[in-house]
């Protein structure tokens, strides 16, 4: 685009000295002139257009981890730049990343895997200068089909298109923008072999809606988000499954698979950005998730959560400033109406929580550095709780709160690149629960992006 | 005046209209077929037999009495082979299949061996010792006979008696059609569904039951008999249409049974024959809906419980005092799970709960934990009446 700009002016330059010799003075003084304010006009939208790209590289480099030695940026189109950071050689792009594991857990070793955990093709396409599609197709341990554990999906699918250089609209499949995690999952963006529990289990990274959204940013170095969006669907509970307690939300969200839409949702993020390194904000999701079930059945059903209500805010802060990199992130949920739901459930393993939350302390340093490589260890302190409280039930049969998990992960992020990583790490749990995988365990990993 | 106008005009249209309204009144229809020929007996051999014989709708479509095996045939003397299913909420059966994991599915009769509603009704209108028709020409000969024939012919056709194993398999629809579309079958109006509902709270013994029912290190019945709605708001059916072999004792009072080379054992025969060779299935009989259980004279496909808590005691006693359920052997020895061939009668479920525990142990539900799961599994009885606080099935049968 600036090229392009620039091209235009050089050419109306050139254009200027092919002047006919013959043109009489005055003209040609005029013409000279007016070629001069567009040549000025085209400078002052090449600087606006520079200052613009000068706020979402901030971001970008706010959110790449590490900050990078080699500084040499992923080339994959991230969805939370604006048009302007597209690649402009070609319309089309493509992109992707992988990640291999491979987990053992010390007291469990028959229960020591490894998966190819996800192999993940993008593609960005530049219908024009404003508008794109964008996407991401996902494979999820390797084989997708009816008789295997595989999962063959589509994470994001969206139509972009900016109104200005500083602000636009997407329709579609978008990432919720909540937490750190949820929209920069690449394996190359995140310390440790697995992404961290708080986003998964209260986040449930990767949670994507469809509906509509604005973004922008500012001069000031805020970055905003609004949308309205699909819902999770509370009818989806299974509450003899432990889907819900490994992860409430993750196990309601619908995916945009056939989704209920009766009741939608709002989601609202503001970040900070202003000092280059410096990441501060949060976001809220909320909105109803009955979907209106009671009238889905041709009887007298009446499902008890119809009112029910999705609350999820975050909070968080990261810094990056030379070698060091530090991340705080506090999040909580709540569900409201779900007392005669889990009345009905009595007994049932999983009831539905009235609470939630989780919390994470992580610092990593970039102790080495060389040509392209560096090696980055790091500590993760994580809290969290799936079901932090539950509604009231009648005396004796009230739901006691689950217990709060704590895991300290220590681990080296080694970048051979800054787009590929080879990982290794060892989790720390507070008390062990096997049917949800929880154990302390060491991990390696593999993880790359293009 | 103008009122006087317009009821004048009304009463014309509606005299006018009264033959066509009547008409539409009476119109024949599969279903209303399918009601007369469930409750009439003149289409057995033996006269006196009808499907609501063995299937009461005022006893929630099953037995009203305390027979393991129901007697038909031309003299009612002929024993059958199984206890009397409930056709209540048979509307929301689906048909058999293998899940992926293996596990099979759906069905209808307690083998699966009707593929849908319709073929549920073929054996009974045929056997020997149900209705015993013999084979479809004797059945249209019957049905040829019946006041409601021309209404047959209306909605099956004109010739349709020329055709009688047509005949069969049209009645068999109007039967299916009676079943889906008459709410008699599935009222959903239980004390269970008022609670669902939030009309009314179960009393607190009620709710220990169910939660009981529930647990999974209790009675653990929730796992086979889902009491979660579905997630279209459907109200639970305590059925997952799946299929088990609880190794349930051998009932001498089934007359098949005196002959000790005799074995029901449900999936693979000897009834169903498809799958035969499946011998890992041997002695699966599908998991029943609960609803109306605390109506039931008798239990499991061979009737060989006669009250709900001795069904109860047996699941949760069979492993842990195994002497109070199945005879000894010529050797003084307890002979469990002897209603299978001993070659397989590692087929018995014996790893999920109540069903894995030993000898000795205490069982998984104590004898005042078993009052409670029968007090909530009371609350499944059709025809509940929140002022008197009782349940009867035959309020929800138009007289």
């Amino acid at each position: 685009m600036k090229h392009r700009l620039l091209a235009l002016a050089i050419a109306a330059w050139g254009a200027s000295l092919a002047m006919p010799a013959h043109a009489d003075d005055a003209a040609l003084k005029a013409e000279v002139e007016a070629l001069r304010a567009e040549v000025a006009e085209l400078k002052a939208q090449v600087q606006q257009m520079h200052a613009v790209q000068v706020a979402p590289a901030a971001a970008a480099v706010a959110q790449a981890a590490p900050p990078a030695p080699a500084a040499t940026p992923p080339a994959a189109p991230n969805p939370g730049r604006s048009m302007a950071d597209a690649a402009t050689g070609n319309a089309t792009s493509l992109w992707g990343y992988g990640q291999l594991d491979y987990n053992r857990p010390t007291a469990r070793a028959a229960d020591a895997r490894a998966d190819l955990t996800r192999a993940v093709l993008g593609f960005n396409h530049e219908f024009n200068e404003t508008t794109r599609v964008y996407g991401e197709l996902e494979w999820e341990h390797a084989i997708a089909s009816a008789d295997d554990a595989g999962e063959s999906e589509v994470e994001q699918l969206f139509v972009e298109h900016a109104l200005s250089p500083n602000y636009g609209v997407r329709v579609g499949l978008m990432l919720v923008p909540i937490g750190l995690l949820n929209e920069h999952h690449e394996p190359t963006q995140f310390y440790g072999v697995e992404r961290n529990f708080v986003e998964q289990a209260i986040i449930p990274s990767t949670w994507r809606e469809g509906g509509v959204a604005g973004y922008g940013t500012t001069d000031s170095g805020f970055q905003w988000d609004l949308g309205v969006v699909t819902s999770p669907d509370l009818g989806k509970w299974d509450p003899t499954s432990l889907d819900g307690r490994e992860s409430p939300l993750g196990s309601i969200h619908q995916e945009l698979q056939l989704s209920k839409a009766h009741d939608l949702s709002i989601w609202a993020r503001l970040n900070w950005l202003g000092v280059p390194g410096l990441n501060i904000g949060g976001a809220v999701f909320a909105g109803k998730i009955g979907q209106d079930t009671s009238k889905q059945f041709e009887g007298d059903a009446n499902f008890p959560a119809d009112n029910s209500r999705l609350l999820v805010g975050e909070a968080h802060v990261r810094w990056q400033s030379g070698p060091w990199d530090f991340t705080a992130l506090y999040t909580r949920g709540s569900i409201s109406d779900t007392q005669d739901l889990n009345l009905s459930f009595l007994g049932q393993p999983t009831p539905v929580p009235k609470s939630f939350w989780g919390g994470y302390a992580q610092g990593a340093w970039r102790a080495l550095e060389w040509n392209q490589s560096s090696l980055v260890p790091f500590l993760r302190y994580e809290a969290f709780n799936t079901g932090a409280a539950y509604a009231s039930l009648p005396q004796g049969f009230e739901i006691p709160a689950l217990p709060t998990q704590r895991v300290w992960t220590a681990g080296v992020n080694y970048y051979l690149t800054p787009n590929v990583v080879f990982k290794f790490d060892y989790q720390d749990f507070r008390y062990d629960d096997p049917a949800l995988n929880y154990g302390n365990r060491f991990d390696l990993g593999l993880g790359f992006q293009f | 005046m103008r009122n006087t106008f317009e009821k004048t005009l009304l009463l014309v249209a509606l005299v006018a209209a009264a033959p066509a309204l009547a008409n539409a009144a009476a119109a024949p229809t599969a279903a209303s077929l399918g009601d007369e020929i469930f409750h009439d007996t003149s289409l057995s051999s033996s006269g006196r037999m009808a499907c609501s014989t063995c299937h009461d709708p005022a006893n929630a479509h099953a037995q009203d009495n305390d027979l393991s095996v129901q007697l038909g045939g031309p003299d009612l003397a002929t024993p059958g082979f199984r206890a009397v299913p409930s056709l209540r909420y048979m509307n929301l059966n689906i048909p058999f299949f293998f899940a992926n994991d293996g596990t099979p599915t759906g069905g209808f009769t307690r083998d699966g061996g009707a593929r849908d509603l319709v073929a549920q009704a073929h054996t009974p209108l045929l056997a020997a010792h149900e209705m015993d028709n013999v084979d479809a020409a004797g059945f249209a000969a019957r049905l040829a006979q019946t006041t409601y024939a021309d209404a047959f012919r209306a909605v099956f056709g004109a010739n349709v008696f020329a055709y009688p194993e047509t005949v069969l398999l049209a009645a068999e629809f109007a039967l299916s059609e009676y079943q889906r579309t008459d709410p008699e079958f599935h009222p959903f109006d239980s004390k269970f569904d008022l609670f669902l509902q939030r009309k009314l709270m179960l009393s607190p013994q009620e709710l220990r039951g169910f939660a009981l029912f529930n647990r999974p290190d209790k009675g653990n019945c929730a796992s086979c008999h889902t009491s979660t709605r579905q997630s279209d708001g459907q109200p639970p059916v305590f059925t997952d249409y799946t299929y088990d072999n609880l190794g349930v004792p051998r009932n001498a009072e089934i007359p098949a049974n005196a002959d000790p080379a005799y074995f029901d054992m449900g999936l693979c025969g000897p009834f169903r024959t498809d799958l035969a060779a499946r011998t890992d299935l041997c002695g699966q009989f599908k998991v029943p809906t609960l609803r109306n259980v605390a109506t039931r004279h008798v239990f499991f496909h061979n009737g060989a419980f006669h009250d709900l808590k001795s069904a109860l005691e047996f699941y949760v006693q069979r492993d842990t005092d195994p002497g109070k359920w199945y005879p000894l052997d010529a050797e003084g020895r307890v002979h469990k799970f002897d209603d299978i061939p001993p070659l397989l009668a590692r087929n018995v479920n014996t790893t999920e709960a109540p069903y894995n525990r030993k000898p000795g142990q205490a069982p998984a539900l104590s004898a005042a934990e078993i009052d409670d799961v029968i007090a909530f599994l009371k609350t499944l009885t059709d025809g509940y009446d929140p002022i008197t606080n009782t349940a009867d099935p035959a309020r929800d049968v138009t007289p």
